[in-house]
């Protein structure tokens, strides 16, 4: 759910002074108060949210709860720039909503102010409002319910994944082969390659354009050529993407084989050709010694040496059709 | 051993038809699983779909023109040393594709010089099954020629599996290293000399007479038109099945149907080609005819039902009609003249094989679906019924068979030979 991007215009103002509003009111309505801590409203966060305001986009997720839930509700949100971010849970029961605590939790650390909460009918609303900047915002945000239970709805903030290969690729000493890596939807700011020689991370030297040339024709993915593969050449390449909200990463394995590799499975099943050949040939010379035929043993057929005064030269003459019965000549 | 001058009908004959399922396999099942190495290719080459698809587009039409090469020289040398060269030549061209660095590379090697390869093997060694039986002939033929299907079944996963441990290159040379076994498939059709032999006279002999000889050329029109048609289903049932919003599942699970009811229909057609007297050539009109109203229904059926019952009808009966119609050959020519006989009739069809799939396609672009694509298949398929019904002796209802000799000793009669 995301509101559409663009400039906000007439409707800019309203927000940000409610958003004041509610993080100097702090947290209404709810009865276990700790000692008021003060909202994060210093003047510099104040005027940083106003700032960045105008040319942010806005993020709006929403998770429904009941008391029966038993399942785990999450969302997984996938950001790459910075945002505001609106996050709203709701929880219906069919008991009493003011015996309902409504909480906040940014990765098991409790959130003090800055969301509200809000009843109608036999739902409970808490919306929790903020900005996302740099990727120590980035991580899992909570919303608890204590009724008798405790119902927890989460929300996964998470960079986009990039995705190599799963299976390694396979080359051979002397070609060229071109490894990509790739993600959904995403602009990264920056890529960067890597190769792991065991454990050691080698950055890939870039100046050698007769070796490694780097390319990305979109912008959510880039293609790493490497040529003139040899053996050393082998092992993970690692793809790096930088984003303002974090990094991601993926591998991508390279094989450089030989020649010889394939060669000895070759040489076994030629050889293998080479005896079958050689006892079919060999047992026909043996049969045909053994019937004392006077054949030349030569294998090319020898079409003038039939010898129809053989004794058999009678049933000779029986036409070549399909042998159904005694014929007539 | 067959040393005398009777097709044995056993023995031997079918040591032969073991050479000929494994050649029929390392041939054609190589050439039908060569889909597996396209996508590989296309991405190490850079080249578009169509320039590498032209590997084995090259293949197959010098397979198919080479074949008289490979019937001259096996009149003259005999099958064996023939299908041996054949095999090493097949071998040699996988082994240097497998140090392409280039698209032309591929053309040369793989089509040019295993497709020679191929030519010099399949067709000697069909003619040759031929001439080691008469009275089993159809069946022999149909179990010989299960080795197509079978083998497309077992190679496009194997070659699947070769490139994920030895990528394109080691899987060429492995398959180079497979296909040699063609040399041992040759090794096993023995020499066999039968009387019409010295009769035949040498290779050009036979084919000037082959070309005088009525009967051939109308077999060979049928065989033409109906190869036209044929090969239609397979091309572009895939996309008709999507047209009717098939997913891609389903229809390819429609396709091992017809492969399966291939199989079955070439064994049953054979042993029927057997069982049944009077002329071959009458089962094949049968079949062909059937092959033919089940391509035409195909656009009529639009329940799924009714196109999977379509589809077991066109697999059987079209695999029924392929060992019919190499059988039918020695009865119209003789044994003596297989070789050159099969090797000319080849050449011929495959102009109907390769003209078939672009005029369907041409078909669907102006019609905008595949049913005239499928109806004008089927009327092919139909008028080669129509030729077939033309020949001598087809409505003989008497048990002995129309005598082949006696078109041998007609045609041979201008060579002043007697023999009978």
């Amino acid at each position: 759910m995301r509101a559409p991007p663009g400039p906000r215009g007439p409707t800019a103002p309203p927000q940000p002074l409610l958003l004041l509003c509610l993080l100097a009111a702090g947290r209404p309505g709810s009865a276990d108060d700790g000692p008021p801590a003060s909202p994060f409203t210093s003047l510099s966060a104040r005027e940083e949210i106003l700032a960045r305001y105008s040319n942010l986009s806005l993020e709006s997720h929403n998770l429904s709860l009941t008391e029966y839930s038993n399942v785990a509700v999450e969302k997984n949100i996938i950001l790459q720039r910075p945002s505001n971010v609106e996050l709203t849970c709701q929880f219906t029961t069919s008991g009493n909503l003011n015996s309902v605590n409504a909480t906040w939790r940014k990765d098991d650390e409790l959130i003090e102010n800055g969301y509200l909460i809000n009843a109608t009918g036999k739902i409970l609303y808490t919306q929790y409002m903020f900005t996302i900047i740099d990727s120590k915002q980035m991580g899992n945000y909570s919303c608890f319910f204590h009724e008798e239970k405790e119902q927890r709805g989460t929300f996964n903030f998470k960079v986009p994944e990039l995705h190599g290969k799963n299976k390694p690729v396979i080359t051979y000493v002397g070609d060229s082969t071109v490894l990509i890596c790739k993600c959904q939807e995403c602009a990264p700011l920056n890529w960067t390659w890597y190769h792991m020689n065991g454990s050691v991370q080698v950055p890939l030297d870039v100046q050698m354009s007769d070796k490694y040339v780097i390319s990305g024709p979109n912008a959510n993915e880039t293609r790493l050529k490497i040529m003139h593969l040899s053996e050393e050449d082998q092992g993970a390449y690692w793809c790096h993407a930088i984003f303002q909200l974090g990094e991601s990463e993926d591998h991508i394995d390279l094989a450089v084989l030989t020649y010889l590799v394939p060669l000895k499975p070759f040489l076994a099943i030629a050889a293998e050709v080479v005896l079958l050949v050689a006892i079919i040939l060999l047992c026909e010379m043996y049969t045909q010694k053994k019937k004392n035929r006077p054949d030349d043993g030569k294998e090319f057929e020898q079409i003038e040496q039939l010898k129809s005064d053989d004794s058999n030269g009678i049933e000779n003459n029986v036409p070549r059709y399909r042998k159904n019965e005694s014929v007539g000549q | 051993m067959a040393r005398g001058s009777e097709p044995p009908d056993g023995g031997w004959g079918w040591m032969v038809v073991l050479s000929a399922f494994f050649q029929s396999a390392l041939v054609f099942g190589v050439l039908r699983s060569f889909s597996v190495f396209f996508v590989e290719f296309v991405a190490v080459f850079g080249e578009p779909a169509a320039r590498v698809s032209w590997i084995a587009s090259i293949g197959i039409a010098v397979q198919q023109f080479g074949s008289p090469v490979g019937s001259v020289l096996s009149t003259k040398f005999g099958p064996r040393p023939v299908v041996m060269a054949g095999g090493v030549l097949a071998a040699l061209g996988m082994l240097l594709a497998s140090f392409a660095t280039s698209l032309t590379h591929l053309y040369l090697s793989i089509g040019l010089l295993s497709g020679s390869g191929w030519a010099l093997t399949f067709t000697p060694t069909l003619a040759c099954l031929s001439r080691y039986f008469s009275r089993l002939r159809s069946l022999a033929m149909g179990l010989a020629l299960t080795g197509v299907g079978l083998s497309s079944f077992a190679f496009a996963p194997l070659f699947q599996w070769l490139l994920s441990h030895y990528a394109w290159r080691g899987t060429l040379l492995l398959v180079s290293a497979i296909s040699l076994h063609l040399v041992a498939c040759g090794a096993l059709l023995r020499p066999l000399s039968l009387t019409e032999d010295p009769a035949a006279g040498g290779p050009g002999a036979q084919l000037a007479s082959l070309l005088h000889h009525g009967p051939f050329l109308r077999y060979t029109v049928a065989l033409t038109l109906i190869n036209t048609g044929y090969f239609i289903p397979y091309v572009h049932l895939v996309a008709h099945l999507r047209d009717l919003d098939w997913d891609p599942l389903p229809a390819a699970f429609l396709l091992s149907v017809i492969a399966v009811s291939d199989l079955v229909g070439r064994v049953v057609s054979g042993w029927l080609g057997d069982v049944v007297p009077g002329p071959v050539a009458r089962l094949l009109v049968l079949w062909t005819t059937l092959t033919g109203v089940s391509l035409a229904l195909f656009p009529v059926a639009q329940a799924p039902t009714a196109l999977v019952a379509l589809a077991v009808a066109y697999g059987f009966t079209s695999g029924a009609l392929t060992p019919v119609a190499f059988s039918m050959l020695p009865e119209l020519v003789g044994t003596g003249r297989i070789y050159c006989g099969l090797g000319l009739v080849q050449m011929v069809e495959s102009i109907g094989g390769l003209l078939g799939a672009p005029l369907s396609g041409y078909l669907r672009d102006v019609t905008g679906n595949y049913t005239a694509s499928f109806v004008v298949a089927g009327a092919f398929l139909l008028a080669g019924s129509g030729v077939l019904i033309t020949l001598p002796h087809f409505f003989c209802v008497s048990a002995p068979t129309p005598k082949p000799q006696d078109l041998v000793t007609e045609a041979l009669d201008p060579q002043g030979l007697g023999e009978d």
